[in-house]
Protein backbone atom coordinates (compact mmCIF):
# COMPACT_ATOMS: atom_id res chain seq x y z
CA UNK A 1 0.00 0.00 0.00
CA UNK A 2 2.74 2.41 0.88
CA UNK A 3 4.88 4.20 -1.61
CA UNK A 4 8.54 3.76 -0.68
CA UNK A 5 9.50 6.88 -2.59
CA UNK A 6 7.30 8.99 -0.39
CA UNK A 7 9.66 8.61 2.52
CA UNK A 8 7.09 6.31 4.12
CA UNK A 9 4.90 9.24 5.08
CA UNK A 10 4.20 11.94 2.56
CA UNK A 11 2.88 15.17 3.94
CA UNK A 12 4.91 15.14 7.15
CA UNK A 13 8.56 15.72 7.74
CA UNK A 14 10.27 13.02 9.76
CA UNK A 15 13.40 13.97 11.56
CA UNK A 16 14.13 10.70 13.31
CA UNK A 17 13.61 7.21 11.99
CA UNK A 18 12.40 5.05 14.83
CA UNK A 19 11.03 2.24 12.70
CA UNK A 20 13.05 -0.33 10.81
CA UNK A 21 12.09 -3.32 8.72
CA UNK A 22 13.72 -6.73 8.96
CA UNK A 23 12.67 -7.96 5.54
CA UNK A 24 14.30 -6.71 2.37
CA UNK A 25 10.84 -6.25 0.94
CA UNK A 26 8.42 -5.30 3.70
CA UNK A 27 4.88 -6.31 2.86
CA UNK A 28 2.37 -3.57 2.11
CA UNK A 29 0.77 -4.24 5.47
CA UNK A 30 4.12 -4.07 7.29
CA UNK A 31 4.96 -0.78 5.57
CA UNK A 32 1.57 0.60 6.40
CA UNK A 33 1.66 -0.28 10.09
CA UNK A 34 5.26 0.83 10.45
CA UNK A 35 4.52 4.09 8.65
CA UNK A 36 1.41 4.69 10.70
CA UNK A 37 3.17 4.15 14.02
CA UNK A 38 6.11 6.28 12.91
CA UNK A 39 3.79 9.12 11.95
CA UNK A 40 1.86 8.85 15.21
CA UNK A 41 4.97 8.79 17.35
CA UNK A 42 6.77 11.63 15.60
CA UNK A 43 3.71 13.85 15.51
CA UNK A 44 2.36 13.32 19.03
CA UNK A 45 4.50 13.72 22.19
CA UNK A 46 2.11 11.67 24.34
CA UNK A 47 2.45 8.74 21.94
CA UNK A 48 6.22 9.15 21.83
CA UNK A 49 6.27 8.82 25.60
CA UNK A 50 4.39 5.53 25.38
CA UNK A 51 6.60 4.39 22.51
CA UNK A 52 9.78 5.15 24.45
CA UNK A 53 8.53 3.11 27.41
CA UNK A 54 7.12 0.10 25.59
CA UNK A 55 8.95 -3.19 25.39
CA UNK A 56 6.73 -5.74 23.74
CA UNK A 57 6.51 -8.12 20.84
CA UNK A 58 3.10 -7.82 19.23
CA UNK A 59 1.68 -9.84 16.35
CA UNK A 60 -1.17 -8.61 14.20
CA UNK A 61 -2.82 -11.06 11.82
CA UNK A 62 -5.45 -9.90 9.33
CA UNK A 63 -7.68 -12.90 8.93
CA UNK A 64 -9.41 -11.96 5.67
CA UNK A 65 -6.24 -11.22 3.72
CA UNK A 66 -4.04 -13.85 5.40
CA UNK A 67 -1.30 -11.37 6.14
CA UNK A 68 0.31 -10.29 9.32
CA UNK A 69 3.22 -8.60 10.98
CA UNK A 70 5.20 -8.78 14.17
CA UNK A 71 5.94 -5.46 15.83
CA UNK A 72 8.98 -5.62 18.09
CA UNK A 73 8.89 -2.55 20.35
CA UNK A 74 12.16 -1.97 22.17
CA UNK A 75 11.82 1.20 24.26
CA UNK A 76 12.09 3.88 21.59
CA UNK A 77 12.56 1.77 18.50
CA UNK A 78 10.35 -0.54 16.49
CA UNK A 79 11.37 -3.40 14.27
CA UNK A 80 8.72 -4.67 11.88
CA UNK A 81 8.74 -8.24 10.59
CA UNK A 82 6.60 -9.63 7.79
CA UNK A 83 4.42 -12.40 9.23
CA UNK A 84 4.16 -13.74 12.75
CA UNK A 85 7.43 -14.35 14.54
CA UNK A 86 7.76 -16.50 17.68
CA UNK A 87 7.81 -15.30 21.31
CA UNK A 88 5.07 -12.72 21.01
CA UNK A 89 3.59 -11.15 24.11
CA UNK A 90 0.32 -10.30 22.38
CA UNK A 91 -1.27 -11.44 19.15
CA UNK A 92 -4.26 -9.68 17.67
CA UNK A 93 -6.27 -11.52 15.03
CA UNK A 94 -9.05 -9.71 13.22
CA UNK A 95 -10.48 -8.80 9.84
CA UNK A 96 -9.11 -5.79 7.97
CA UNK A 97 -12.02 -3.54 8.92
CA UNK A 98 -11.56 -4.33 12.61
CA UNK A 99 -7.83 -3.67 12.43
CA UNK A 100 -8.63 -0.27 10.93
CA UNK A 101 -11.19 0.31 13.67
CA UNK A 102 -8.57 -0.51 16.30
CA UNK A 103 -6.47 2.31 14.95
CA UNK A 104 -9.50 4.58 15.16
CA UNK A 105 -10.23 3.92 18.83
CA UNK A 106 -10.52 7.16 20.73
CA UNK A 107 -8.28 7.46 23.77
CA UNK A 108 -10.14 8.71 26.80
CA UNK A 109 -9.47 9.48 30.44
CA UNK A 110 -6.35 7.97 32.00
CA UNK A 111 -5.18 6.89 28.55
CA UNK A 112 -7.83 4.21 28.29
CA UNK A 113 -9.31 3.31 24.89
CA UNK A 114 -12.95 4.35 24.64
CA UNK A 115 -15.29 1.45 23.98
CA UNK A 116 -18.63 3.24 24.39
CA UNK A 117 -18.69 5.27 21.16
CA UNK A 118 -19.58 3.88 17.72
CA UNK A 119 -16.07 2.69 16.84
CA UNK A 120 -15.45 1.30 20.33
CA UNK A 121 -18.73 -0.58 20.35
CA UNK A 122 -17.93 -2.10 16.96
CA UNK A 123 -14.57 -3.31 18.30
CA UNK A 124 -16.15 -4.67 21.50
CA UNK A 125 -18.81 -6.49 19.47
CA UNK A 126 -16.15 -8.17 17.31
CA UNK A 127 -14.40 -9.24 20.50
CA UNK A 128 -17.60 -10.76 21.87
CA UNK A 129 -18.34 -12.47 18.54
CA UNK A 130 -14.87 -13.99 18.49
CA UNK A 131 -14.02 -12.10 15.31
CA UNK A 132 -11.37 -10.17 17.22
CA UNK A 133 -9.05 -12.47 19.13
CA UNK A 134 -6.32 -11.27 21.40
CA UNK A 135 -3.92 -13.97 22.57
CA UNK A 136 -1.74 -13.19 25.58
CA UNK A 137 -4.16 -10.69 27.06
CA UNK A 138 -4.01 -12.23 30.52
CA UNK A 139 -1.46 -10.21 32.47
CA UNK A 140 -0.82 -7.90 29.53
CA UNK A 141 -3.83 -5.60 29.61
CA UNK A 142 -1.74 -2.51 30.33
CA UNK A 143 0.53 -3.46 27.43
CA UNK A 144 -2.47 -3.79 25.13
CA UNK A 145 -3.68 -0.33 26.16
CA UNK A 146 -0.25 1.14 25.47
CA UNK A 147 -0.10 -0.53 22.05
CA UNK A 148 -3.62 0.75 21.31
CA UNK A 149 -2.63 4.30 22.24
CA UNK A 150 0.43 4.16 19.96
CA UNK A 151 -1.57 2.57 17.16
CA UNK A 152 -4.53 4.96 17.37
CA UNK A 153 -4.68 7.94 15.06
CA UNK A 154 -7.22 9.63 17.35
CA UNK B 1 -27.10 4.95 -20.27
CA UNK B 2 -23.77 3.62 -19.03
CA UNK B 3 -20.77 5.93 -18.99
CA UNK B 4 -17.46 4.80 -20.39
CA UNK B 5 -15.02 4.06 -17.56
CA UNK B 6 -12.64 6.96 -16.85
CA UNK B 7 -14.55 9.29 -19.17
CA UNK B 8 -15.61 12.82 -18.26
CA UNK B 9 -19.21 11.60 -18.00
CA UNK B 10 -18.20 8.78 -15.64
CA UNK B 11 -16.25 11.22 -13.44
CA UNK B 12 -19.20 13.61 -13.29
CA UNK B 13 -21.63 10.82 -12.35
CA UNK B 14 -19.20 9.52 -9.75
CA UNK B 15 -19.11 13.00 -8.19
CA UNK B 16 -22.91 13.13 -8.20
CA UNK B 17 -23.07 9.82 -6.35
CA UNK B 18 -20.65 11.09 -3.71
CA UNK B 19 -22.76 14.19 -3.18
CA UNK B 20 -25.90 12.07 -2.87
CA UNK B 21 -24.37 9.95 -0.10
CA UNK B 22 -25.39 10.92 3.42
CA UNK B 23 -22.97 8.28 4.72
CA UNK B 24 -20.08 10.02 2.97
CA UNK B 25 -21.21 13.46 4.10
CA UNK B 26 -21.14 12.32 7.71
CA UNK B 27 -17.97 10.19 7.52
CA UNK B 28 -15.95 12.84 5.68
CA UNK B 29 -16.65 15.67 8.08
CA UNK B 30 -13.31 17.42 8.51
CA UNK B 31 -11.79 16.04 5.29
CA UNK B 32 -10.27 18.86 3.23
CA UNK B 33 -7.75 17.29 0.89
CA UNK B 34 -7.58 16.48 -2.79
CA UNK B 35 -7.34 12.89 -3.98
CA UNK B 36 -5.95 11.60 -7.26
CA UNK B 37 -6.80 8.09 -8.41
CA UNK B 38 -4.25 7.00 -10.99
CA UNK B 39 -5.50 4.36 -13.39
CA UNK B 40 -2.48 2.70 -14.96
CA UNK B 41 -2.66 1.65 -18.58
CA UNK B 42 -3.36 -1.92 -19.63
CA UNK B 43 -3.36 -1.82 -23.43
CA UNK B 44 -4.31 -5.50 -23.71
CA UNK B 45 -7.50 -4.71 -21.82
CA UNK B 46 -8.50 -1.77 -23.98
CA UNK B 47 -7.10 0.87 -21.64
CA UNK B 48 -4.06 2.09 -23.57
CA UNK B 49 -3.10 5.22 -21.68
CA UNK B 50 -2.90 6.01 -17.95
CA UNK B 51 -5.44 8.52 -16.73
CA UNK B 52 -6.33 9.99 -13.38
CA UNK B 53 -9.48 10.87 -11.57
CA UNK B 54 -9.03 14.13 -9.71
CA UNK B 55 -11.25 14.63 -6.70
CA UNK B 56 -11.57 17.85 -4.76
CA UNK B 57 -13.31 16.66 -1.61
CA UNK B 58 -14.08 19.11 1.15
CA UNK B 59 -16.02 18.65 4.37
CA UNK B 60 -18.19 15.82 3.07
CA UNK B 61 -18.79 17.37 -0.33
CA UNK B 62 -17.31 16.58 -3.72
CA UNK B 63 -16.55 20.09 -5.00
CA UNK B 64 -15.11 18.75 -8.22
CA UNK B 65 -14.56 15.29 -9.69
CA UNK B 66 -12.97 15.23 -13.12
CA UNK B 67 -10.55 13.31 -15.29
CA UNK B 68 -6.98 14.52 -15.73
CA UNK B 69 -3.45 13.37 -16.32
CA UNK B 70 -1.14 11.42 -14.04
CA UNK B 71 0.86 14.64 -13.63
CA UNK B 72 -2.30 16.37 -12.38
CA UNK B 73 -2.81 13.57 -9.86
CA UNK B 74 0.71 14.02 -8.52
CA UNK B 75 -0.36 17.44 -7.26
CA UNK B 76 -3.03 15.91 -5.02
CA UNK B 77 -2.56 15.44 -1.27
CA UNK B 78 -3.42 11.75 -1.57
CA UNK B 79 -2.66 9.57 -4.56
CA UNK B 80 -3.93 6.03 -4.98
CA UNK B 81 -2.46 4.10 -7.87
CA UNK B 82 -3.46 0.80 -9.43
CA UNK B 83 -3.73 -0.77 -12.87
CA UNK B 84 -7.00 -0.56 -14.78
CA UNK B 85 -8.05 -4.12 -13.90
CA UNK B 86 -7.61 -3.51 -10.14
CA UNK B 87 -9.86 -0.44 -10.29
CA UNK B 88 -12.35 -2.52 -12.21
CA UNK B 89 -12.34 -5.02 -9.33
CA UNK B 90 -13.01 -2.19 -6.86
CA UNK B 91 -15.87 -0.77 -8.92
CA UNK B 92 -17.35 -4.25 -9.38
CA UNK B 93 -17.09 -4.90 -5.61
CA UNK B 94 -14.68 -7.77 -6.17
CA UNK B 95 -11.97 -5.97 -4.19
CA UNK B 96 -12.59 -4.10 -0.97
CA UNK B 97 -10.67 -0.81 -1.00
CA UNK B 98 -9.35 -1.22 2.56
CA UNK B 99 -8.13 -4.74 1.93
CA UNK B 100 -6.68 -3.64 -1.39
CA UNK B 101 -4.61 -0.98 0.34
CA UNK B 102 -3.45 -3.34 3.11
CA UNK B 103 -2.41 -5.87 0.47
CA UNK B 104 -0.64 -3.29 -1.66
CA UNK B 105 -2.98 -3.88 -4.58
CA UNK B 106 -3.92 -0.22 -4.35
CA UNK B 107 -0.83 1.87 -3.65
CA UNK B 108 -1.36 4.88 -1.45
CA UNK B 109 0.80 7.94 -1.21
CA UNK B 110 -0.18 10.43 1.45
CA UNK B 111 -0.38 11.01 5.16
CA UNK B 112 -1.28 7.63 6.69
CA UNK B 113 -2.88 8.73 9.97
CA UNK B 114 -5.24 10.97 8.00
CA UNK B 115 -6.34 8.26 5.59
CA UNK B 116 -6.78 5.77 8.46
CA UNK B 117 -8.89 8.32 10.33
CA UNK B 118 -11.18 8.49 7.32
CA UNK B 119 -11.41 4.76 6.56
CA UNK B 120 -15.21 4.85 6.52
CA UNK B 121 -15.25 7.80 4.12
CA UNK B 122 -12.77 6.02 1.85
CA UNK B 123 -14.96 2.92 1.83
CA UNK B 124 -18.03 4.98 1.01
CA UNK B 125 -16.27 6.69 -1.92
CA UNK B 126 -15.50 3.22 -3.25
CA UNK B 127 -19.14 2.27 -2.68
CA UNK B 128 -20.28 5.37 -4.62
CA UNK B 129 -18.22 4.23 -7.59
CA UNK B 130 -20.24 1.02 -7.70
CA UNK B 131 -23.46 3.01 -8.17
CA UNK B 132 -22.41 4.46 -11.52
CA UNK B 133 -23.43 2.44 -14.58
CA UNK B 134 -20.16 1.74 -16.38
CA UNK B 135 -19.18 0.61 -19.84
CA UNK B 136 -15.83 -1.22 -19.65
CA UNK B 137 -13.42 -0.99 -22.58
CA UNK B 138 -12.58 -4.69 -22.37
CA UNK B 139 -16.25 -5.73 -22.35
CA UNK B 140 -17.37 -3.94 -25.47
Amino acid sequence: MFDESSGRMAGRAIAITTVSYVDDEPSAFASMLGGLIEANVEGRPEKKKDFDALQARVGIWVTDIDEGVTLDFQRGSLTVHNGLEPERDLTIRAEADTVMNLSNLKIGAFGMPVYYNQVGRAVALKLMQGKLRIDGLLGNLAMLNTVTRIFSVR
Amino acid sequence: MAAEFASDQWAAEFGEQINKSSVYKSAAKGWKWTVGLVIEAEPDKGFPQARALLMDLYEGEARSVKMGTVADAQQCAFIITAPYSRWKEVVKKQLDATKGMLQGKLKLKGDLPTIVRYTKATQEVAECSTRVAVEWPDER
